[in-house]
């Protein structure tokens, strides 16, 4: 048997790991210029965001019907709507650096910022 | 048996209905394993392990998203073997460690299940947050479980 007391400094430890670890993760790093658009693994779109020069949207529709809008403009993208019961992708707000991807978990959707690489991309 | 599912299932469902407050994919309160914990120290791992894959069968059934289905097993499975190996060290008070341990083994084996679905290993980035929340609100479904026990052991 183990002591609650010694039970509750591993937990209170593994919290500060933890906060820790949220704090390197989730902090704004890196600019992001290449981003793809990936739905199930499967790579929908790349898109170099230095070279937009004006917003535009479009739709990614999931097998189930579902849907997402993705709204891009110079140096950012979104979800700006979607269908999905939590919204979560719609929270995230203006993917600008490569911290966090938008994440879409009920239509498999996730936006990310590749490191950097210049690659001929043509955006659309 | 069943009506722990049963009530595991709608506290499943309900809590699937309240939006997340932060926008991170994932996160939640995880209050069905309420009943999960309770029967792992009261019923014992073959029990446990029927209620656990109905509520989840279930869950992604009603919630009508399959997808949820193969997270939830995912983490489930991860928590569910926490549990067996926490339920020979732990006491009947200490029911809150193990809401706290199997929360975050849910999160990892969650988090294992969307980075092979997604094949986007960036996912892993909200790993950390994820467990930070899953030790808050384990530690809290933990001891739901533990004050059922106590209560209705008599």
């Amino acid at each position: 048997m183990i002591k609650t007391r010694t039970w509750i400094i591993i937990l209170a430890a593994a919290a500060l790991i933890a906060a820790a670890g949220t704090f390197f993760t989730l902090r704004p790093r890196g600019e992001a210029k290449l981003v793809e658009v990936v739905q199930d693994g499967t790579v929908l779109r790349e898109i170099d965001l230095s070279s937009v020069t004006r917003e535009y949207s479009f739709e990614v529709v999931w097998t189930d019907g579902g849907t997402n809008v993705v709204t891009v403009r110079p140096g950012a993208i979104c979800v700006s709507a979607a269908d999905c019961p939590d919204k979560v992708c719609v929270h995230h707000g203006w993917l600008t650096d490569q911290s966090a991807p938008i994440v879409c978990l009920p239509h498999r959707l996730v936006i990310r910022a590749k490191g950097d690489t210049s690659l001929d991309t043509v955006s659309q | 048996m069943a009506l722990l599912t049963a009530i595991a299932l709608i506290i499943f469902i309900v809590e699937a209905q309240i939006p997340a407050p932060v926008p991170i994919p994932g996160i939640k309160l995880g209050l069905a394993n309420i009943i999960t914990v309770y029967a792992m120290f009261r019923l014992g791992p073959k029990d446990t392990a029927a209620i656990l894959l109905c509520r989840i069968f279930l869950g992604s059934v009603f919630s009508g998203q399959m997808t949820t289905f193969f997270y939830s097993l995912g983490g489930g499975l991860l928590a569910y073997l926490a549990m067996l190996a926490l339920r020979r060290v732990l006491t009947e008070k200490q029911l809150w460690v193990c809401g706290a341990i199997a929360a975050v083994c849910h999160n990892i084996g969650q988090m294992a299940v969307a980075i092979l679905i997604f094949r986007t290993f960036e996912l892993i980035v909200y790993l950390p947050v994820l467990c930070l929340s899953g030790l808050v609100t384990g530690v809290f479904t933990g001891l739901c479980a533990q004050f059922l026990l106590g209560r209705l052991k008599h």
